[in-house]
């Protein structure tokens, strides 16, 4: 069976050059192209079966050791395999099982768990989402009510998450509960793992100003979850949620999505005759300049990721310059479009299309979901610079 | 005596102010600018009505006209109210643009009939004049779009773009270039061979693109012709972007305050995240950019109802205000979606009318930096002048 024979590929055995070529053609055959470089998030109708062709090629989670079912990659390949789908715009499919799941359970789930979630996982039976933010704790996590309480074998979970990124999507929800109400906030919250068919779990799109449902309230009442779904021990979820932010952090501040977005601008110029104008390419250039020294910073960390080391506070730098960029870069290209800047979908310029607001609206959420840029600020002054508080 | 008269007037601008801001909180509710989204024309008509029976649709005609003679500080009082409330109805447009264009064009008895019937609530006219996609190659002197004079009839050719409204408009002030020059003609929406093409904008509401392949007109629909058509374009322009500037203003205070209550309401990290001094300062820019905008809209409705005011000063003062108001608008926007989380980013959260809106208004008749082209070569040219 294909999956066998590349389960037991030594990926890491190969050249790095190698890796890439075999990971490049790969992508470049089979990603559908009509998925290239999305600019919203996609359903699970629409890119599922990326997905699952990923499955079956036993690519779909490269950073997993092989025994699991992953491509066992060292961080270095990893990087590679991240570089090529993004070079190519292969599109996030709904990644949380992935990307959080496998590797919380890999590190802090028991032996049953392992066994019974992560071959779903690999299968594409079980998606996963990410039921951590409620209405009053976004950037103070740690505040979350909503309450999970032991009755016999279960727990019995209430309360409210949103913001659930594609919770209509998800099989699944990995959940922060506070069990503990008489601890200090870190200390009373659990990890939980639940099946989004339960009773009581009721799930609602919301809708976002490009128009989209991309992301969900999640509502929970008197939802009964197995005690068994408890990952790690009671009262230790925060550490395990914190531990959870490996070196993936880094992912957050690529300058992948600033060069798609610079791409548009110089395309949109060029259409537009616009680097006759002195004026427009010295604001291009700047931001130009701006993406390629973002690349520089970004290969720093690259670096360090590749010999291993850890990440330190100061990868926050990266989103803040990366986001920042992306958003300077929206701007232009809404400027540049001049009477036309308010006028949803593509434009149709001399020579192509141009879609400028839809940059516009990806460009706010980036600078708040992830840890907002106010936050990756105080944690740079607090931890990298060391103001006192 | 002038200051009797000025204090005079600033009462009664008082009493439009409170009225008209009554008025539309009362009747235009945030929750009826989001029904009409999407909905066609766009607007409510029976709401324009209601307008008319206010006396607003007919604040700016002359009173011979069946209107009131106000100024545009007046105007401006009813635009901004309406604009608190994130109303649809195509006011700035319709009254100022059309309106003060078919003034300009008087005495043309079209003009004065059009008028008459703008100022009682029944026609709604829009100008039609921008051409090139992004309007970066518009100017109020030129048209690629052809006239001609055939025996007794016009004959129209070419396309015009972003026409607001773009939808539920009775006809369109076109220009176009002809024997004499410059153009306006008066085309209305029902007429043959003209094509009518609605887009949607970020708020909602719609532009139009027009074609024209051979419409064929009566001599009497042209309003006017030559320097005349020039100027009255160039004048109604320069009044449609103080005024726009104006509903710009009004969003802008609008998202301001909005984000202010979150800031006091908002609490984490057990206080309200209004205490965060980061978050205090980025409010207080907004607020500059805020004063900043009123100050020079102040001045500029002022400068529009000096009756000695000289073209070009309104021009430079126009694009001058334009710019800043664009900006404005833009930075308060995301700053507001910003200092809200994710909330800023739904689209059933208000905020989201007001942002969409500020996206229309900023790019329409020419954005900041277009703005900043036209305040230079104007100023620049001026230099020039005075120093020959
Ligand atoms: C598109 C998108 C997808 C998301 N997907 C998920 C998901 O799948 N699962 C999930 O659990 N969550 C998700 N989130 C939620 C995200 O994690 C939160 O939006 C984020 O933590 C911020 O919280 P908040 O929106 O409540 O804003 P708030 O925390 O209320 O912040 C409001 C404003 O205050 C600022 N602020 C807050 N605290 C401070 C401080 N101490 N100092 C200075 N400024 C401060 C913020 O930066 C922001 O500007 C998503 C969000 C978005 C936008």
């Amino acid at each position: 069976m294909n999956t066998t024979a590349a389960t037991t590929t030594d990926w890491n055995a190969l050249d790095n050059a190698s890796f890439r070529a075999t990971v490049r053609e790969f992508f470049e055959k089979h990603f559908p192209g009509e998925w290239r470089y999305p600019q919203r998030r996609l359903r699970w109708s629409e890119i599922g079966p990326w997905y699952l062709k990923l499955s079956e090629k036993g690519w779909v989670a490269p950073s997993w050791p092989t025994q699991y079912g992953g491509m066992g990659l060292s961080p270095e390949k990893l990087i590679i395999f991240i570089e090529e789908q993004e070079r190519w715009g292969v599109a996030r499919a709904p990644d949380m099982g992935i990307t959080m799941v496998g590797p919380l359970l890999i590190n802090h789930g028991n032996e049953a768990q392992r066994a019974y979630y992560l071959p779903k996982i690999i299968a594409g039976e079980h998606i996963w989402c990410q039921g951590y933010s409620e209405p009053n704790s976004g950037s103070d996590l740690a505040s979350l009510r909503t309450e999970a309480v032991v009755d016999g074998d279960d727990f019995i979970v209430n309360g409210q998450k949103t913001w659930t990124t594609l919770a209509q999507d998800a099989t699944h929800i990995f959940l922060l509960v506070r069990t503990d109400k008489s601890a200090k906030k870190q200390e009373g919250i659990s990890f939980l793992l639940a099946d989004m068919t339960t009773p009581g779990i009721t799930v609602r799109p919301i809708r976002n100003i490009a128009g989209s449902e991309d992301f969900c309230e999640v509502f929970l009442e008197n939802v009964r979850v197995p005690r068994t779904s408890i990952v790690g021990e009671l009262n230790k979820g925060w550490t395990i949620a914190k531990a959870l932010l490996g070196f993936e952090r880094i992912f957050l501040g690529s300058p992948k999505q600033s060069q798609y977005a610079l791409a548009r601008v110089r395309e949109a110029g060029q259409r537009l005759g616009l680097f006759e104008d002195t004026g427009f390419v010295d604001r291009y250039t700047k931001l130009a300049l701006d993406v390629a020294d973002l690349g520089a910073l970004y290969g720093r960390f690259i670096e360090q990721v590749k010999r291993g080391e850890t990440l330190g506070p100061d990868v926050s730098m990266l989103k803040l310059f990366a986001t920042e960029t992306y958003s300077r870069l929206a701007d232009l290209l809404v400027d540049v479009m001049g009477s036309s800047g308010g006028t949803p979908g593509s434009t149709a310029l001399p020579g192509g299309k141009t879609d400028a607001l839809t940059t516009f609206y990806n460009a706010r959420p980036a600078t708040i979901y992830g840890g907002s840029n106010e936050v990756q600020r105080n944690i740079l002054a607090a931890s990298v610079l060391k103001l006192p508080s | 005596m002038t200051t009797t008269h000025d204090s005079e007037r600033a009462e009664q601008l008082t009493l439009l102010r409170e009225s008209a801001l009554s008025f539309a909180a009362k009747a235009s509710p945030l929750h009826r600018a989001r029904a009409l989204r999407q909905q066609t024309p766009g607007f409510d008509r029976q709401f324009w009505a209601a307008l008319a029976e206010q006396g607003w649709t007919g604040l700016l005609v002359s009173e011979k006209m069946g209107g009131y003679e106000q100024g545009f500080a007046e105007m401006a009082e009813v635009v901004a109210a309406l604009a608190t409330q994130v109303a649809p109805e195509p006011v700035v447009p319709v009254l100022v643009f059309a309106g003060r264009l078919l003034a300009h064009a008087v005495p043309s008895d079209l003009a004065t009939r059009l008028l008459t019937e703008m100022a009682e609530g029944r026609t709604l006219p829009a100008v039609a004049w921008q051409e090139d996609i992004t309007g970066a190659k518009d100017r109020t002197d030129q048209a690629a779009t052809r006239l001609e004079r055939q025996a007794d009839a016009l004959l129209l050719n070419g396309s015009k773009r972003h026409v607001r409204p773009g939808a539920g408009a009775d006809g369109y002030i076109v220009s176009a270039t002809g024997p004499g020059g410059l153009a306006l003609v008066w085309v209305p929406a029902d007429t043959a061979d003209l094509t009518v093409t609605s887009q949607p904008l970020a708020d909602g509401s719609y532009a139009a693109q027009l074609d024209f392949n051979n419409v064929r007109l009566p001599a009497s629909h042209l309003l006017a012709e030559g320097p005349n058509a020039v100027a009255a374009l160039t004048r109604a322009y320069d009044e449609t972007l103080v005024s726009t500037s104006v509903e710009l203003l009004a969003l802008v205070r609008g998202m301001l305050s909005m984000t202010q209550d979150y800031l006091r309401t908002r609490v984490q990290f057990g206080k309200p995240i209004g205490t965060f001094q980061s978050l205090q300062h980025r409010a207080v820019d907004l607020l500059l950019q805020q004063e900043l905008t009123a100050s020079i809209v102040t001045q500029a409705l002022a400068l529009l109802d000096s009756p000695d005011s000289d073209a070009s000063a309104r021009s430079a003062m126009a694009s001058r205000v334009k710019s800043r108001a664009s900006d404005a608008g833009l930075q308060v926007a995301r700053e507001a979606v910003q200092l809200h989380g994710a909330i800023g980013v739904t689209d059933e959260y208000d905020l989201g009318l007001y942002l969409q809106r500020a996206l229309v208004l900023a790019a329409w008749l020419g954005n900041g930096s277009q703005q900043r082209r036209r305040y230079a070569d104007l100023t620049q040219n001026a230099t020039e002048q005075e120093h020959a």
